[in-house]
């Protein structure tokens, strides 16, 4: 294990204090910010467009449909190349290129959160902040599509672009969901929780984030490029024959990926790694075994996806045909490559939020984590597993059917480790004297949505009951209240947990209940119904359907709005609780045992003044003696880590 | 900062918020094309003539190379690129298309076969086309009422032969095909081309034909 075990004031490694206003003569506004990524990327736009003109106007193809993507793929990447540049994430790199070094100018004050910032908790909060506008955004669509559908036959827009504000709800979605939890709590949380001052590698952490924002705007040109007609599931050939938008979807999904893959990789080797001494995996809160997994995940799945949306731009301007069925490539290679990365997904969108709940569960019922190493274990299962469901998504699209009782009974199995999880959660809540505070109700809304996505999961896993709800809504309902009614109800549940911590402020709790409760009845009253609507047959992405199935479409219309105006209420919380009239938190309001919250709120910029040396995990509530979790100001250190891992130096 | 600044200064951000969203959204409901209106001053009883040109080339709009179709708009005479097009409902629709494209031999022969109604084509009744003999452009089909007509394409050695619509039928070459449906109750009844004719994109069933207002649209039959 390597530690940093001097104090910070010797600035080892990477960790150096912040220096307030210009180090330079430059004025602030002349250096690298969100303003000049913003003219980079316009002008590595223009610069690639044009380049793609010049190579490709000529093209028999590009003449005959009218459009370039050679200068369409071209500008985005060079787009996003310029942004990256524009903020300053190639300095780095090259300046090493001509052997020079390049000295990090780390600021304070709230210009740092516009910036290339290699503090883990700046990145954290600056995640925390692009998650919410990918959330807002898709939301936004999301109240287009309920919108259009609040009557079968009277249309606001035609079939063309309703598919395409689906596929753009989907992928930003799919997208934001993805980096929900580890980009911001996972990044600001988990070298507080392991008690480390950093994380592994700085630089990547902040590109892995500006890599995230830069897919932000790359998916949102789809809107204005006409939109892709395929879901966020990209499928070929309608991906191959699909218009411009389509190539928005497949570089946005490459550079959010490539994000997606340093994050992860980047988190696990900082569990690995940069554990304090005595934070064994014994020890390891399970919201860092949740973030471990999800890691380990992101990293070795995301590739496939990576490599998947590279195959499909080649083939879209370099006119090769890995995914053309006539020359020799197969459209099923998509489906196989997309899948492979695709239910690997759901996990990693799933297991953050069990994480979060397992972590707060001790707190508000001031219980041990009931069985705690099952649900370590259980978390490790579903990531093992999941590599092994991914073709219950074809049943229907071409699967031999000899191959499907395997991927049914594999399906089945990932429900085993899942249960692990839930029961954890069960365990510590039960005969318990829960707190209701606004996190808690979080954590139960959870597992009582959470039941309801499971069990539908069961059921689709069945070969039967698949083919026959395939493509419907029954399946649309599975999935959001699997992710949105688990990781989204989690992640706001982590929001006003943690808030106290991360800003040493205090979100309302009369607002947070009111934000709760309409959220949770609204949920449930927007997604249960098209459990029925699935089941009597309506198809999903498709702008029409039967009459006699209105009411239960409107009642979920209706519904939705309100799930959306109740994200209002908790923009409002968070900026008037936050900006406008803030009230100091107690240093633990909810009296925590995590070693996140033994350090200041906020944290100072090195986390711990000395590295603490952990004793004990962080769920022993309610013992008859005290155990502390960590000693946080070791005056011998050498002999205090050897006393914490149990054995001699 | 004092309290109300701050407050004035979220109000002016959700205000820039809200008009972003405001735009967009705005922007895509008018995106969407334009509709021809067969309805005003129709006397009932009396029949309605819809009247079309499909162009290889529309030459307007963001995809003027794209292959679509055109409607004579009653009211100013002009031909606008448009797929919607709204109808009295139980009413006799005469249709007259202008066919300026040219065509080919057919993958599925059965695209070249008239079905739902009686047609003509340069006058003369028509019931098939054999496209190895004679090449198709198009069909003019709406599934949910059973009809297809096939469209027979123009030879583009033609010296008048229109390169980019609005193409027009006093001076350039083209074929005149003409039916009459009665047109059924209120609703939206989908049309389309069903020759993948999308040149350029694989499988010729991209870009256009995948597009609202080029070889698909609605007929919006109105009570």
């Amino acid at each position: 294990m390597t530690v940093e075990i001097a104090p910070p004031t010797s600035g080892v490694g990477e960790v150096r204090p912040p220096t307030r206003g210009p180090a330079s003569r430059r004025p602030a506004w002349f250096g690298q910010h969100v303003g000049t990524a913003l003219v980079g990327m316009v002008a590595g736009y223009a610069l690639g467009h044009w380049i793609g003109n010049v190579i490709a106007s000529g093209y028999a193809h590009v003449q005959g449909s009218g459009e370039n993507d050679v200068a369409i793929v071209l500008g985005m990447v060079l787009g996003v190349l310029g942004w990256l540049a524009g903020i300053g994430a190639l300095n780095y790199p090259l300046a090493k290129l001509v052997g020079r070094d390049s000295v990090p100018r780390e600021t304070t004050g709230w210009t740092r959160y516009f910036r290339y910032n290699l503090t883990h908790k700046v990145v954290g909060m600056q995640y925390l902040i692009m998650v919410l506008v990918f959330l807002f955004t898709g939301g936004l669509l999301a109240m287009a599509i309920r919108t259009e559908l609040l009557s079968p036959t009277s249309h606001i827009y035609g079939p063309g672009t309703y598919i395409s504000i689906v596929s753009e709800h989907g992928t930003v979605m799919m997208m934001m969901a993805s980096s929900m939890v580890l980009g911001p709590l996972g990044n600001y949380l988990v070298p507080l929780m392991i008690g480390s001052r950093r994380m592994a590698f700085p630089r990547v952490e902040a590109f892995s984030f500006w890599c995230f924002t830069a897919g932000y705007f790359v998916i949102l040109s789809a809107l204005p490029l006409g939109g892709f007609p395929t879901g966020w599931t990209g499928y070929a050939p309608l991906q191959t024959e699909a218009t411009a938008g389509m190539d928005s979807y497949l570089v946005g999904f490459l550079v959010v990926g490539t994000g997606m893959v340093l994050a992860g990789f980047n988190i696990v080797v900082t569990i690995i790694h940069y554990r304090a001494p005595g934070m064994t995996w014994g020890r390891m809160p399970i919201f860092v075994w949740s973030i471990l997994v999800t890691g380990v995940l992101l990293a070795t799945a995301t590739p496939t996806l990576a490599v998947a949306c590279l195959f499909g731009i080649l083939d879209r301007t370099a006119q090769t045909a890995f995914y053309v069925n006539e020359h020799g490539g197969s459209s099923y290679l998509w489906e196989n490559l997309f899948w492979f990365f695709g239910h690997p997904e759901v996990y990693i969108m799933a297991l953050p939020g069990f994480g979060i709940v397992g972590e707060m569960l001790p707190v508000f019922t001031r219980k041990p984590l009931f069985a705690y190493k099952v649900g370590a274990a259980g978390m490790v299962g579903v990531g093992l597993l999941s590599y092994f469901v991914w073709q219950h998504h074809l049943f229907q699209s071409g699967i031999n059917p000899d191959m499907r009782p395997l991927y049914m009974l594999t399906t089945e199995l990932i429900s085993i480790p899942t249960g692990f999880i839930f029961l954890v959660g069960l365990g510590t809540l039960y005969k318990a004297k829960m707190r209701f505070e606004v996190p808690m109700l979080f954590c139960l809304a959870l597992y009582f949505n959470f039941l309801i996505g499971g069990i539908t999961g069961v059921f689709l896993s069945d070969v039967p009951v698949d083919v026959t709800v395939h493509g419907g809504f029954f399946v649309l309902s599975h999935f959001h209240y699997t992710i949105m009614g688990g990781l989204v109800f989690a992640f706001f549940g982590a929001v006003y947990y943690w808030t106290p911590k991360i800003t040493g402020k205090t979100l309302n709790q009369r607002l947070g209940k009111i934000h709760f409760w309409m959220m949770f009845v609204f949920f449930n009253l927007t997604f249960f119904p098209l459990f029925l609507v699935g089941l009597f047959d309506q198809p999903r992405r498709v702008f029409e359907y039967a009459k006699n199935l209105q009411t239960l479409n409107d009642v979920a219309s209706v519904s939705a709005f309100l799930l959306g105006s109740s994200f209002l209420v908790f923009v409002a919380n968070f900026v008037w609780s936050l900006w406008i009239d803030p009230k100091r938190a107690p240093a633990n309001p909810w009296g925590s045992n995590g070693l996140e919250w033994q350090t200041a709120s906020p944290p100072a910029w090195y986390n711990f003044e000395r590295i603490p040396v952990v004793l004990a995990d962080p769920y022993h509530y309610s013992e008859p003696t005290e155990v502390p979790v960590a000693d946080l100001a070791p005056t011998n250190f050498a002999d205090a880590a050897a006393a914490a891992n149990g054995g001699g130096a | 900062m004092s309290r109300s600044g701050r407050i004035a200064i979220v109000l002016g951000m959700l205000a820039v918020v809200v008009f972003l969203v405001v735009f967009t959204a705005m922007s895509f409901v008018g995106s969407e094309p334009p509709t021809v209106n067969l309805t005003a001053g129709h006397v009932p009883g009396r029949p309605v003539h819809l009247v079309l040109q499909t162009d290889g080339a529309v030459g307007v709009g963001p995809h003027p190379t794209w292959v679509g179709y055109q409607a004579k708009d009653p009211a100013t005479g002009a031909w606008v690129q448009t797929g919607l097009w709204q109808v009295p409902a139980h009413t006799k629709l005469d249709v007259t298309i202008y066919q300026f494209d040219s065509g080919s031999a057919l993958r599925n022969q059965n695209w070249g076969r008239v079905t739902g109604v009686s047609a003509t084509l340069n006058t003369a009744p028509f019931g098939l086309i054999d496209s190895n003999k004679v090449p198709v452009g198009h069909t003019f089909s709406i599934p949910a009422l059973g009809i297809s007509v096939p469209l027979k394409g123009v030879n583009t050695s033609l010296k008048n032969f229109c390169t980019a619509g609005p193409c027009n039928p006093a001076t350039q070459a083209h074929n005149t095909i003409t039916f009459s449906i009665t047109t059924p109750g209120p609703g939206s009844y989908h049309w389309q081309c069903f020759i993948p004719c999308g040149l350029g994109f694989l499988y010729g069933n991209g870009g256009p034909m995948q597009t609202e207002g080029f070889m698909g649209g609605f007929l919006e039959v109105m009570a």
